[in-house]
């Protein structure tokens, strides 16, 4: 069985926005909407003690999906391989899955009226490659896998380092992990 | 970029939605466990128009307006369950009404009345609970994530259905005493004491909560309501015009004073719908409200232009 994840090495990151941008050309995105944006906290502390860290974010791709359960169109879907898209077809614009999501991840086209959003940009992933933010990132602080294939990156990444997943506490089981480190420093 | 989809249509919807299903239970217990379905003939008739006009709002909060049906294609959501529990009150209030009317041959039947009185009653209170699930299903709403919302909005959906339907009272097809319907709107004004105090405990004992919350985004939102920019609202329209006056106007009684009450419930009502909408507040990640703030807005026209 699949089951695609996503690794964000935060000590690898430096807030190019490549990732940002290759999304939104490559699926060409509406203005104003973006999939993949990479917030930054700090900098903090007080020099020469001082940190910064930059975090990718996109849809978690969760295993309890929040949206899912408020479809009231069954236009969110999650598929056997925990990508979660929208079928534009069936989606009425109601805005329940945007509001049922934490992580901003969703986003209502106010031309087209259905909603957005990040699918791992599933042909391409199906077909052998990876989605295009993993592709552009030159700092290789994405990180895309199969978490079921032993041998993957993403599978050695999360059960052999300390990795972190956003608001856990929600019960989402977001399916995007981030390691952490401060300052560059390995972990 | 930070996302606000539900908006105004969406308040006035809880809000019609919470009135209507209010107005119907009320209606309904008054026919079936007091023999008093009469004196609230119009009731079913105005519910069932509110409702209407609270699912017509909501299709102004669609981006594809015409694919409405589709939820009706769906099962499973929370917004499922209200579509179908709100279309079929619509209907069963439009069918208790016709029973009022003597226009069909079905009038004369009172044990036919009760079943569908009955059945209102049943999907009355499916509309009124689900508008409250609806909101506080949403994990990342920090302000709605609380089992706390539906018991507020049932109760202020009852209130209000109180002073609907004590405004109502009496109104045609009734054509009885006047004694009875002073009787019964006095009766109505101790339910509506009694559920004003009710809605009092529970908006401000809800505030409090958020405000010594862990959680800091629904400290912010009750922070807003207790002393920021919806304070003014939330005090002045929702506590003091739409719960304390009411009550003692209600205590105070009389038809003036009454209808004042009802009117000022009614209000008090749709502040406090239009409030939580308001607050969806979701939790931020550091930096995260400095990025959505740094975006350019406003550069479509120049993004547009053809420039050859």
């Amino acid at each position: 069985m699949t089951r695609y994840a996503m690794v964000m090495d935060t000590r690898r990151c430096v807030g190019c926005d490549s990732c940002t941008v290759a999304c939104m050309v490559h699926n060409e995105l509406p203005l104003g909407i973006i999939f993949n944006p990479v917030i930054t906290d700090g900098p903090k502390g007080v020099y020469p003690h001082v940190h910064m860290v930059h975090i990718p974010l996109l849809c978690m791709h969760c295993e309890e999906t929040p949206c899912v359960h408020a479809c009231p169109t069954g236009a969110s879907q999650q598929d056997d391989d925990g990508i979660v898209w929208v079928e534009a077809a069936k989606c009425m614009g109601c805005g329940a899955c945007v509001e049922a999501c934490p992580y901003n991840a969703r986003h209502k086209d106010r031309k087209s009226g259905v909603v957005l959003k990040c699918d791992f940009c599933k042909d391409r992933v199906r077909g052998g490659g990876n989605p295009h933010c993993v592709d552009t990132c030159h700092q290789r602080a994405r990180i895309f896998g199969d978490l079921d294939d032993s041998t993957s990156e993403v599978f050695k990444i999360v059960n052999g380092m300390r990795t972190e997943r956003l608001y856990e506490d929600l019960g989402t089981e977001p399916q995007v992990y981030y390691v952490i480190g401060l300052g560059g420093q390995e972990a | 970029m930070s996302e606000r989809v539900w908006s105004w249509p969406l308040a006035i919807y809880l809000f019609l939605g919470g009135l209507g299903a209010g107005m119907t239970i009320v209606a309904t217990i008054a026919d079936v466990c007091f023999g008093q379905g009469e004196l609230f003939a119009l009731a079913p008739l105005v519910a069932a128009c509110c409702l209407a006009l609270g699912a017509a709002c909501l299709l102004f909060e669609l981006g594809v307006t015409l694919a409405f049906w589709r939820v009706f294609t769906w099962h499973g959501a929370v917004l499922n369950f209200g579509a179908y529990s709100l279309g079929i009150l619509i209907a069963l209030d439009a069918v208790y009404f016709s029973f009022f009317t003597g226009w069909f041959p079905w009038c004369a039947s009172a044990e036919g009345r009760m079943v569908v009185a009955a059945l209102s009653l049943v999907a009355a209170v499916c509309v009124i609970v689900y508008t409250g699930v609806e909101l506080s299903s949403m994990r990342g709403r920090s302000f709605w994530n609380t089992p706390a919302l539906p018991i507020l909005f049932t109760v202020s959906g009852l209130l209000t259905g109180v002073a609907a339907d004590s405004l109502l009272a009496g109104a045609w097809p009734y054509a009885g005493l006047a004694e009875a319907v002073e009787s019964v709107q006095l009766a109505l004004s101790y339910v509506g004491i009694l559920l004003a105090l009710l809605t009092l405990l529970s908006v401000v004992a809800y505030v409090l909560m958020m405000k010594t919350s862990s959680d800091a985004f629904a400290q912010k939102s009750a922070t807003r309501w207790i002393s920021g920019s919806f304070a003014v609202p939330f005090w002045l329209v929702q506590v003091v015009i739409g719960l304390a006056v009411p009550i003692a106007l209600y205590a105070f009684g009389g038809p003036v004073p009454v209808l004042f009450a009802n009117c000022c419930v009614l209000a008090g009502g749709m502040c406090l719908r239009a409030l939580f909408v308001f607050s969806n507040d979701r939790r931020m990640l550091p930096g995260e409200e400095d990025y959505y703030e740094m975006l350019a807005t406003g550069d479509e026209p120049f993004m547009k232009t053809n420039w050859t």
